[in-house]
């Protein structure tokens, strides 16, 4: 059930990322919407195969490799669903609707099985912790997803290139506006994330080990978040620097969790 | 009752016919009491806009009511009908449908699938509806569900098909560009050079959507305060323009300058530093009005009247590719609704025909068993029970006959046949 839940997510994710790519394509903007239900429908039985999950092995879908990417992937097509319907920017899950399906296709690869591993960092507060810190990438990875789409976008408006792309695409304007959101809503719950993670180290004796890969991803990430948000201050084009801060960000992110990842003893665990 | 249409539009009329043609709001209830008071109509819309003047009516002497329309047109001109013969057009029973639905998609207007025409045939059914007088209402059943039908129709069209999609115009594709920059344009500010006709078209489309601001600067400043007045926006002096370009988010220049007047020295005296907002420069003047090397700036979105047409046949050519659809759409309506329309003209006629049968069998009964008057009642029932049961058999298959003709759109042959072989429209007393 869980695998097989977990493949029919994937499945739709792959049929609406590729019916956007054809809505882009063609560009019929009728097929945006069938894309975003197909993604929605995606979602749900993503859901469903976390809920088997919990049901099945009594445990939340938040230790190991699997069980993690798996939820941010769910995060991530809920950031989707989420600018599709209220942001009524349907294109945007061009990027994150495969960014999802990677994710959930890297999960069944891996396996979505409890990992066995034996934290010392548990209860309520690691539920938070996780939870917290994976609304913050997902808000990260939306932010990633505006910035790409505004320098696509902004260049074929500079070479006036009035063909598909521009069609398609969503103005720079609400690219910027939803890029900027999405870090502002995304930080405090990454901050929070890294703040429940320190209180719990000091609340119970068991100081965090400045070399440990978690801390090291989880602090530079921060740093990299503020860093985006912060491309935004000062003069000349705030916009156009701050889409390229988050791609670059986002681009590290994820260079710098491969890089630990590969260096990381302990194969179970997400880092 | 038949059904027609009879006018002219921009395919058949030059523009000097069409404008004297056109019935102001305020001329279409006389009209069409005219219509119907005279009874040469049933029901009537006149709907009338700069493209097209069109009577839609329901008829019930078809001839007599398209000759009255005819006349009642060629009137406005001061001519006898024949003279104009040549701009009009007649269409009738279903392909009055056709055509009302192909208007109000926009697949018969002068731009393909322009969004007015909708909200104009939307006003002159409502101005139909309205207008009421002594003989009665201007519409009623048929063109209120040829009206009813038509909206469905041009609303599948434009939510089912991209027949309407992209701008179809030089200042609305202007408001294309501006758009995918900024989003909305709702509170933006926006600086107009020149105050001619394009200056005019296109902020009033910028107005439209919501621009805050409008800078007006002409060389004749007088005519700047004109224009700026007329749509709400602030007129400045030409000499003024370049300190109002840090303040605004779009500029559009429609001068008749022989050489540019937003040159890159002027621009960057006005903002020496990097722009920090996107600024969208639309130069619509020939010759441009703006150097061309503006383009380079970092933030600056500059585009000329190519560039826009570009956009315009564009967007004009992806609607056409979609005419097919649109075409299956107005194809499913006509059919929707022809298939109504037959089936209530075929009710009375059946309705007729059995009653017509009914008299008929009664009369023939009655006689026979007045001869027959020592049977026992359980005979008498046996012949009226007979009489029916042979009625009923040889009505049913014209009745299903009559159906199937309204169906398939011979409904009004067929139905005037019926009517002609059984006397139908005779008077009761008439008959034998």
């Amino acid at each position: 059930m869980i695998e097989a839940m977990h493949l029919v997510a994937l499945a739709l994710y792959l049929v609406a990322a590729t019916l956007l790519g054809v809505s882009l394509a063609r560009n019929e903007t009728r097929l945006t919407g069938i894309a975003t239900a197909v993604a929605g429908v995606g979602v749900l039985g993503h859901v469903l195969g976390l809920v088997a999950f919990w049901t099945g092995w009594r445990e939340l879908p938040l230790v190991g490799l699997g069980p993690s990417l798996s939820v941010l992937a769910l995060l991530v097509g809920l950031g989707s669903l989420g600018v599709a319907t209220l942001g009524k920017t349907g294109p945007l899950g061009l990027i994150l609707v495969p960014v999802a399906a990677l994710l959930v296709g890297a999960a069944a690869t891996v396996g979505v099985h409890p990992s066995g591993e034996v934290l010392a960092f548990q209860g309520p507060w690691f539920v938070l912790h996780v939870v917290l810190a994976f609304v913050g990438y997902a808000g990260l990875t939306v932010a990633f997803a505006c910035g790409v789409m505004y320098l696509v976008q902004f260049r074929e408006l500079k070479n006036k290139n009035f063909g598909a792309i521009f069609r398609f695409f969503p103005p720079l304007d609400t690219l910027d506006r939803l890029g900027k959101w999405a870090l502002i809503v995304g930080l405090p719950f990454l901050t929070l994330a890294l703040a429940v993670g320190w209180a719990w180290s000091e609340r119970f004796g068991r100081p965090m080990e400045p070399g440990n890969p978690k801390v090291v991803w989880g602090v530079l990430s921060w740093l990299l978040f503020v860093a985006a948000l912060l491309a935004r201050a000062g003069g000349g084009r705030r916009a156009h620097r701050a889409a390229l801060a988050s791609v670059v960000v986002f681009a590290i992110v994820v260079v710098t969790y491969v890089v630990l990842r590969v260096g990381e003893p302990r194969a179970g665990g997400f880092l | 009752m038949p059904l027609a249409v009879v006018g002219l539009s921009h395919r058949t009329a030059p523009i000097e016919v069409r404008e004297r043609l056109a019935f102001a709001r305020g001329e279409v209830p006389a009209a069409l009491v005219g219509l119907v008071e005279s009874g040469t109509a049933g029901e009537a819309v006149v709907l009338s806009t700069c493209n097209r003047t069109e009577l839609y009516l329901a008829l019930p002497d078809e001839r007599r009511g398209v000759e009255a329309a005819q006349s009642l047109l060629a009137g406005r001109l001061g001519q006898e009908p024949s003279a104009i013969a040549s701009h009009l057009y007649v269409h009738r029973d279903r392909y009055v449908a056709e055509h009302l639905f192909r208007v109000t998609a926009g697949l018969d207007s002068m731009v393909l699938g322009e969004p007015q025409i909708q909200g104009q045939v939307k006003d002159a059914y409502a101005v139909a509806r309205e207008t009421v007088s002594p003989a009665g209402a201007m519409v009623g059943p048929a063109l209120n569900r040829m009206f009813q039908t038509a909206f469905s129709v041009g609303g599948r069209v434009r939510s089912e098909t991209e027949v309407g999609m992209g701008a179809a115009s030089i200042s609305s594709a202007a408001v294309e560009l501006a758009k995918k920059i900024f989003g909305s344009l709702r509170g933006r500010r926006a600086l107009v050079l020149g105050a001619g006709e394009m200056s005019e078209v296109t902020l009033e489309c910028l107005r439209g959507e919501g621009v805050r601001t409008a800078l007006v600067a002409n060389r004749t400043f007088d005519r700047a305060q004109e224009l700026a007045a007329k749509w709400g926006g602030e007129a400045i002096r030409w000499d003024e323009f370049g300190a109002a370009l840090p303040r605004v988010d779009i500029v559009i220049c429609s001068t008749a300058a022989p050489h540019p007047v937003l040159t890159r020295e002027r621009f960057r005296k006005a903002i020496p530093g990097e722009v920090r907002n996107p600024l969208c420069i639309i130069d619509i003047a020939i010759p441009r009005d703006v150097d061309p090397a503006l383009g380079a700036e970092p933030n600056v979105f500059l585009y000329n009247i190519d560039d826009l047409t570009q956009i315009v046949d564009d967007n004009l050519g992806r609607r056409r590719a979609q005419l097919p659809v649109a075409e299956s759409i107005v194809a499913e309506g006509v059919e929707d609704f022809w298939g109504w329309y037959s089936g209530l003209a075929v009710v009375p006629t059946i309705r007729d025909l059995r009653d017509h049968g009914e008299r008929v069998r009664r009369e023939e009964v009655e006689r026979t068993l007045k001869r027959l008057s020592h049977l026992p009642d359980a005979d008498r029932e046996a012949v009226e029970a007979l009489s029916r049961a042979l009625l009923n058999k040889l009505l049913h298959a014209p009745t299903v006959r009559l159906r199937e003709a309204a169906g398939n759109g011979r409904g009004t042959a067929v139905l005037d046949t019926a009517r002609y072989l059984f006397e139908l429209d005779r008077e009761p007393s008439d008959e034998g």
